[in-house]
């Protein structure tokens, strides 16, 4: 929260100096409510005499004229009055928390001062959090944290995000940081269905260290979400709205050049291919303005054209989204509770043309003191949203890639009513009308969210508190996926050697719940002995996990349009499956703080898992870290009047993850047979088949091994703050699923081999440039320099995959980045130039895959700026990641179809292949450049764009990932209160414009898409691959209102 | 005052270890039952050889479906259709990945097996599911080393006691394949000595708990082995039990039906989901084999009509041949000939796409005949029919399933047709056996009948034997009808053809150790092949 000197202090300045003689004058302390702040401290700046104000925040102090007042409290900004004429003054101060006294909800929900952590914290702010209007949560932290990468890993109307906290370190178990919002820890989708404007703050617990008390799953760092809660004595009833508009900002670089037809239809008597009216492969006539036949003549007699010119179709198939966005809360609080109630409806259609999603959230906080010694707080909230999108994002993008660049998509849009849109007459036998596909491939999901915490807290003495706290998060949750019927006319079926053939209909319809319980008991004693500061906690929790999926399908439905799986031909699918896992920890925490400059802190938990064999089930881990505020302990340090703040600190831990996959990794102990393969069972003929998971019989968890160490520096009076951290972890007995030859009988392998590890740097700096009543001005960043290797995996297994995507794959390979990008490239002499034939000129395809990139960004920077100027305020963050790779296999398909940029490098001309070598003749082993031997056929259906030589060479497609991104621009203003009149009624009112991802800049090669997204999901660590099945990138950009009232 | 203080600490601290000290114990104890809740409610655990043994069955049918496309791709019996493009090295044969998605189902099922043959080790009770299972392995090795030559066999189905299992030569495995049928048929016998034992019963979806069949079986796949395997294989016994070999067709029915996942798999591939909605179309007969109908190498009409929709009209192709004028294949494909391609209600047809209630063919009486009339004319047999009462009993057979019916019956009158078949293919040496003096020619009759009779049924064994036996005879430079290369063939040999695909790139991956270098689709062999 910003200092923000009040209004009447400054008054108090411009007031004339008189006498100078010593008096007494009374005042009195308040918050900028009017709540009085108790206990301030209140000194002269020159001089003795400092005095406390009492409970009702009133003070008596002698002063004489001249006197500057320094009255300072914890959580708020200090402020300073010089002394008037005046006996009695009212000084507010403006909440405020000084970096060092600023307290942390860390692990447990146990409140500790900054000063007292000796691991790297990061407190976000609700008002950073908000600054972009974003709907998901992970959004709005993207690029605000040192050393946390969140990758929006898909495009669509609700993104999932994988949030990653200092580089992965599980091979192929879970890497995500543990989410906990309200002191209880919940699934990390429950992130992108919390409502922002609910959030408090949300601090980040870098390393394992610090959340090590969090069990098994802290191993990879937590974000805790805290709530709002209402305040003491005050009622506030907040009401906005936020429109914005999301818009695609990058498209794939499509060649403007070229039409359809191909090599494949002859050559004219210049040598070019004939264009072809079938032919949906753009390597046909070059764009001259003559329109011509597309498509095979329908059976009325008509015909489809284009005209050979290059249209922009593509680019416009895309739509604008509109996102909407309202909320409300109302909070009040007294002597005894607070409350606070908030609801949020967002209502967002995508970019891809018919995509809708909904959410609405509802949320009730509140906090009851009972007597003196039993405090209860609750935070319930209810969320639901709606999908209604298209299932077939990927194969919608593949079919419009495959419409030549002259060709309009647009004009295909209504093909319910257009004969050369609908199916029938559709010019492409092949590939389907993107709107088509759009429009007949549907699935509409529901889910609903209850996230609850209700916490006991006893206070039998002073200093002891006891603690009990139970904490659901339940989704429940269900799909319908439906393809609709479409019957072709025997004509459509038939003409042109069309391969169009009908479409059955059919249905899916799945449910599903999941419940995480989270019971928590423990107790707390803190005491402070002469120079020392103490604080103890033990305590138990229990944790059970439990879900079940349900899913019944139909194919080839009866009654057209009634999408019912009663309405199925034949049996229909029906699966089943549940899931339950438990967990106990019982754990240790003691702070033993020296003179409030020396902290020491140390951790131990031993969980038991259900999901482990007996005797593995068990594992104990500790932490220690270490906080020593050098600038408290040595005065001389901070009176130089430079270093306003120097702290260290350090911090050690081991902390056991159990990895074994999805659903809690319940089950995984032991081989299993299905019983519905091959069409099993049949009539009262039953028969399984062998699972094809193999299960070493000896499994562990994984463990986490880290240290820490940083330091806080701040300078000038705090103008110039900083955070440094230099982090390094390894994990060992890593859980793995591997796949294995299948000539084992088996095609995978769970079992526990391999180390990671991760180091690297983590810095923040924020610089205050100007900083008085009306100006503002901060400006900083955040870097992260992450080293994430993978050191050995196993004797006999070197290499593991992690996902692949057409001839890329994201592997594991010992010895290198984890993960690297593998595939095939062209052979290479030793200087890394291709080898081509001296006769044909063309590239030979490597035997066997290679590492052809790290697909980890090794450095990341956020850079953030703000600017408040009286009522407005400007705030500004732009995040750069570099040094990493990825492989686009949309590219693939864009070099097939013709319409890729590639294809059009040289003219669709023979060409030199560029930096290439052919073998010596005369001296066989060395290579000469080539400067003439061409390849011939640079063209074509069969030419070398769409040949295998091109198209299966993943290294054509591995490109920089690097990029910048303007992540946030906002701009604000706090209208004055006074336009309203003395109603009185409304009490403040904001109007802002605010844009996020409103510009990409991406690395030249890179002719794709967004390199943050990633084809194989959040959940999946095979990361560095981007596919079709993502919308294009988007911008977003929009306005909001809101009122106080 | 500190002193106060102190013990006020201490006891305080020691109040907190007896309260967590508490907590810790209370939850020791009642920590296993709560944490006791691992057993899996989704997925069976354990099962017996009754409940593995008829999927396993059932599975091998998909498995050879795959096989069977394998071998009928290669231009043998179809070829590209009209309607589709990029057909990439299915049609220049510079195979790396084609024909290797057998490879992984092959050696799932094997597992199937494998488990069937763990579980009932040592126990006589289970002799015949033994002896079943043993034999169905054999029949899987047999497709994974004529298609691969060299395959893990020692160390393969070993689960995590051998995860980069090594290869054994495909000679070796193909001599111990033999004793294995051996031994099955010897488990059959110690079944048959044990009281109480238990019956195959219906679990056997291959010849309903027949055991006799069973022995017939091994001993016709083991004529197999030894007829492919003849002079490169020093088999440890070339002789067969009394039992005899296959006389009826071993098809697989675990009851198949127009069903969500219960179809025939040809059927399902080829002709027809159960929704109606149509199957694979980017194939069509090849010109090759359709010249052994329409009178190019052999006059058959009958059959034609029985096997191909609108022949003599159906339309054909050659391997490699692309063209926008070419014929797209209907609904339903040309390999069933009903004037019905009404999806939802086409089925119960003779030919090859049956219908989807019809059993999946193993091995076809056929087959087992030619087999013998092989095994006869080089020795390998010595007694009972000749070679062309054999050759005969073979055309028969092959006509005798033609014109099956999904449900078994046949109700053309199959000698009327195979006698004018044969008076239409007079002095015909393909067809008239006495036509063929040579044992060359008799060979290729034997073979060239084969090929037929096996038409997108067993397409992998007409696949393998030629490759072995260079029948039917092609002419690399003629059309269509003389040779079934593709027209675009990238192929180094004389006859434009190639030898093998390559191993999957998963054995490159995760067994690269051990899977074989340097094998290419044109130069590397099959043990047994020309």
């Amino acid at each position: 929260m910003r200092k923000i000197v009040s209004l009447l202090s400054m008054l108090m300045v411009l007031s004339t100096l008189t006498f100078a003689q010593t008096r007494s004058i009374s005042g009195k302390v308040t918050d900028a409510n009017g709540n009085p702040v108790p206990a301030a401290s209140i000194k002269k700046l020159k001089g003795e005499g400092a005095v406390a104000a009492d409970q009702n925040g009133n003070f008596k102090i002698n002063v004489k004229n001249g006197d500057v007042l320094v009255i300072s409290s914890v959580n708020y900004a200090t402020a300073r009055i010089p002394v008037t004429a005046s006996n009695a003054y009212t000084v507010t101060l403006a909440e405020s928390v000084s970096a060092m006294d600023e307290v942390v909800v860390t692990a447990g929900g146990i409140k500790s001062k900054r000063k007292e952590i000796g691991t790297a914290t990061t407190v976000i702010q609700a008002a950073t959090l908000t600054a972009g209007k974003a709907t998901n949560i992970a959004n709005g932290l993207q690029g605000k944290v040192a050393g946390f990468q969140i990758s929006g890993t898909g495009g669509g109307v609700n993104p999932s995000f994988r949030l990653i906290l200092r580089g992965q370190r599980s091979l192929t178990g879970n890497n995500q940081a543990l989410v906990v919002l309200d002191n209880v820890v919940v699934p990390n989708e429950v992130l992108g269905n919390l409502n922002p404007e609910d959030v408090e703050n949300v601090v980040v617990l870098n390393g394992s260290g610090a959340s090590a008390l969090y069990g098994s799953q802290a191993s990879n760092g937590a974000v805790i979400v805290t709530t709002k809660k209402g305040r003491k004595g005050l009622t506030t009833i907040n009401v906005s709205n936020t429109t914005t508009a999301e818009q695609v900002a990058f498209y794939p670089k499509i060649q403007t050049k070229f039409g359809a037809g191909g090599t494949a239809y002859g050559l004219d008597a210049n040598g070019n291919p004939y264009p072809d009216y079938l032919e949906n492969q753009s390597y046909g006539a070059r764009f001259d303005g003559v329109k011509r036949a597309l498509g095979p003549a329908l059976e009325d007699g008509s015909q489809d054209s284009a005209v050979y010119q290059f249209n922009d179709g593509h680019n416009k198939f895309w739509n604008n989204g509109v996102t909407s966005q309202t909320d409300f809360s109302i909070s009040n609080g007294d002597e005894n509770s607070t409350f606070f109630l908030s609801g949020q409806y967002a209502d967002v259609t995508g970019t891809t043309p018919g995509d809708k999603y909904n959410r609405a959230t509802l949320r009730v906080n509140g906090t009851r003191r009972m007597g003196n010694k039993v405090m209860a707080t609750y935070s319930t909230a209810y969320t639901q949203n709606r999908y209604d999108i298209t299932t077939e994002t990927g194969s919608m993008y593949g079919n419009m890639l495959n419409m030549p660049s002259n060709v309009d998509i647009t004009k295909y849009k209504n093909w319910r009513t257009d004969k050369f849109a609908n199916p029938n007459g559709y010019y492409n036998p092949w590939y389907q009308n993107p709107y088509f596909t759009a429009d007949n491939y549907r699935s509409k999901q529901r889910n609903d969210y209850l996230t609850a915490n209700v916490e006991l807290k006893f206070t039998p003495i002073a200093g002891l508190d006891i603690i009990g706290r139970q904490g659901i998060a339940t989704r429940n949750a269900s799909n319908k996926n439906t393809i609709g019927e479409f019957n072709y006319t025997y004509f459509a079926e038939h003409t042109d050697a069309s391969s169009k053939t009908d479409i059955p209909a059919s249905v899916s319809d799945g449910s599903s719940y999941s419940t995480n319980l989270l019971t928590d008991f423990f107790a707390q004693y803190q005491k402070k002995v002469n120079k020392f500061t103490l604080n103890f906690i033990g305590g138990a929790q229990l944790t059970q996990n439990q879900s079940k999926y349900v899913n019944v399908s139909a194919n080839g439905l009866v009654v057209p349009g009634l999408f019912n799986v009663s309405n199925g031909v034949g049996t229909p699918g029906a699966s089943e499956s549940n899931y339950m896992a438990r967990q106990v920890g019982a754990y240790g925490d003691f702070r033993i703080g020296y003179k409030n400059f020396l902290f020491l802190h140390g951790t131990g938990r031993n969980d038991w898992v259900s999901v482990l064999s007996t005797q593995n089930r068990s594992f104990f881990y500790p932490s220690a870290d270490i906080s020593f505020i050098a600038t408290d302990a040595f005065e001389s340090i901070k009176s130089s009047g430079k270093i306003s703040l120097l702290k260290f600190r350090a911090g050690v831990s081991k902390v056991g993850q159990v990895n074994l996959g999805s659903e809690f990794g319940a089950y995984s102990l032991a081989p299993t047979f299905g019983g519905s393969a091959n069409g099993f069972p049949y009539g009262s003929l039953a028969g399984y088949t062998v699972g094809n998971l193999l299960v070493s019989n000896n499994l562990k968890p994984e463990i986490t091994k880290a240290f820490e160490v940083g330091v806080d520096l701040n300078m000038f009076n705090d103008r110039l703050t900083s955070t440094w951290t230099w982090f390094s972890s390894k994990t060992d007995d890593q859980t793995v699923n591997t796949a294995v030859s299948s000539t084992t009988g088996f095609t995978s392998l769970l079992t526990n081999t391999g180390q990671t590890q991760s180091q690297g740097l983590e810095a923040t700096l924020h610089y205050d440039l100007v900083k008085n009543s009306d100006w503002s001005v901060t400006v900083g960043g955040n870097y992260t320099y992450l080293d994430n290797n993978v050191n050995f995996i196993s004797a006999d297994l070197t290499k593991l995959a992690l996902s692949s995507n057409g001839s890329g794959a994201s592997y594991a390979v010992a010895g290198k980045a984890f993960p690297v990008i593998m595939g095939f490239d062209y052979k290479r002499d030793n200087a890394g130039r291709v080898i081509v034939s001296s006769v044909t000129g063309l590239p030979t395809k490597t035997d066997a895959i290679s590492v052809l990139g790290n697909a980890t960004a090794k450095n990341r920077l956020g850079l953030d700026g703000s600017v408040r100027y009286k009522q407005f305020r400007f705030s500004v963050l732009l995040e750069y990641r570099g040094g990493y790779q990825i492989f686009n296999s949309m590219g693939t398909e864009m070099d097939w179809s013709g319409t890729g940029i590639r294809t059009a490098a040289y003219d669709r001309q023979s060409f030199v292949y560029p930096n290439s070598v052919y073998e010596d003749p005369a001296k066989p082993g060395s290579y000469v450049p080539n400067t003439s031997v061409a390849i011939a056929n640079g063209n074509g259906n069969n030419g070398f764009w769409t040949d295998g030589i091109n198209r299966d060479v993943t290294s054509n497609y591995v490109t920089s990932g690097d990029f910048w991104k303007l992540r946030e621009l906002s701009i604000a203003y706090d209208v004055p209160t006074k336009i309203f009149g003395k109603s009185n009624v409304i009490k403040g009112m904001t109007v802002s414009l605010q844009g996020r991802n409103l510009f990409l800049w991406l690395a030249k090669d890179n002719l794709y898409t967004d390199p943050e997204y990633s084809s194989a999901g959040s959940n999946n660590n095979g990361i560095g691959i981007t596919g079709l099945g993502s919308a294009p990138p988007s911008r977003f950009y929009g306005a909001s209102i809101s009122f106080r009232f | 005052m500190q002193q106060v203080n102190k013990k006020h600490l201490i006891m305080k601290k020691s109040i907190l270890g007896i309260f967590i000290g508490i907590l810790v114990l209370g939850l020791g104890t009642s920590c296993k039952k709560y944490l006791d809740v691992n057993t899996d409610p989704n997925r069976a655990s354990s099962v017996t050889p009754q409940l593995i043994l008829p999927q396993a069955i059932t599975y091998t049918a998909a498995v050879l479906n795959g096989y069977n496309s394998y071998g009928a791709q290669t231009g043998l019996y179809c070829a590209n259709a009209g309607g589709y493009g990029g057909f990439g090295e299915s049609i220049t044969y510079n195979y790396t990945t084609t024909g290797t998605g057998t490879w992984g189902s092959t050696y799932d099922n094997l597992e199937d097996y494998q488990t069937v043959l763990n579980t009932s080790a040592g126990n006589n009770l289970y002799s015949y599911f033994s002896a079943a299972a043993r034999i169905m392995k054999v029949l899987n090795f047999q497709l994974l080393v004529d298609t691969y030559n060299d395959v893990p066999y020692v160390d393969a189905l070993k689960g995590s006691t051998k995860l980069t299992p090594t290869y054994t030569a495909g000679k070796d495995i193909y001599k111990d394949l033999a004793s294995q049928l051996d031994t099955a048929i010897a488990e059959i016998a110690k079944g048959d000595a044990t009281p109480g034992v238990t019956p195959l019963g219906s679990s056997d979806v291959l010849f309903g708990g027949n055991t006799t069949k069973w022995k017939q079986f091994a001993n016709t796949l083991k004529l197999r082995i030894i007829v492919r395997g003849n002079g490169k294989v020093t088999f440890s016994n070339t002789t067969f039990s009394a039992d005899g070999f296959l006389t009826t067709d071993a098809l697989i029915n675990p009851g198949y039906a127009r069903d969500n996942g219960k179809q025939n798999p040809a059927w399902n591939t080829w002709a027809y989901a159960y929704t109606g909605s149509a199957g694979n179309k980017a194939w069509m007969p090849s010109q090759f084999i359709f010249g052994f109908y329409d009178g190019h190498s052999i006059y058959d009409a009958a059959r034609g009509r029985a096997i191909y929709y609108q022949y003599p009209s159906t339309g054909i192709n050659r391997l490699g041949v692309e063209s926008n004028t070419l014929v797209s294949s209907p609904t339903g494909g040309f390999w069933h000939a009903s004037a019905n391609r009404d999806g939802k209600a086409n089925g119960n047809n003779y030919g090859i796409l049956k219908g989807p209630n019809a059993g999946y063919p193993v091995m076809l009486a056929a087959e087992s005949y030619f087999l013998q009339a092989e095994a006869r004319l080089n020795g390998i047999i010595t007694t009972g029919s000749t070679t062309d009462v054999l050759f005969d009993k073979g055309i028969t057979a092959a006509f005798n399933y033609t014109y099956q019916l999904p449900d078994g019956s046949v109700t053309v009158k199959v000698a009327d047709t195979v006698a004018a078949y044969k008076i239409k293919n007079l002095s015909n040496p393909l067809v008239d056996f006495t036509a063929a003096t040579s044992d060359a020619q008799k060979l290729e009759a034997i073979i060239t009948q084969k090929f037929i009779a096996l038409n997108f049924v067993e397409s992998y064994e007409g696949w393998n034997e030629y490759r072995r036996t260079k029948y039917p005879s092609i002419v690399a430079s003629g059309d269509g009808y003389k040779t079934f290369a593709s027209s675009v063939s990238e192929s180094t040999r004389p006859d434009k053809l190639p030898t093998r695909v390559m191993y999957p790139v998963s054995e490159g991956t995760y067994n690269g150790a051990n899977v074989p270098k340097n094998i290419t689709p044109f130069t590397s062999l099959i043990f047994w092949a020309q």
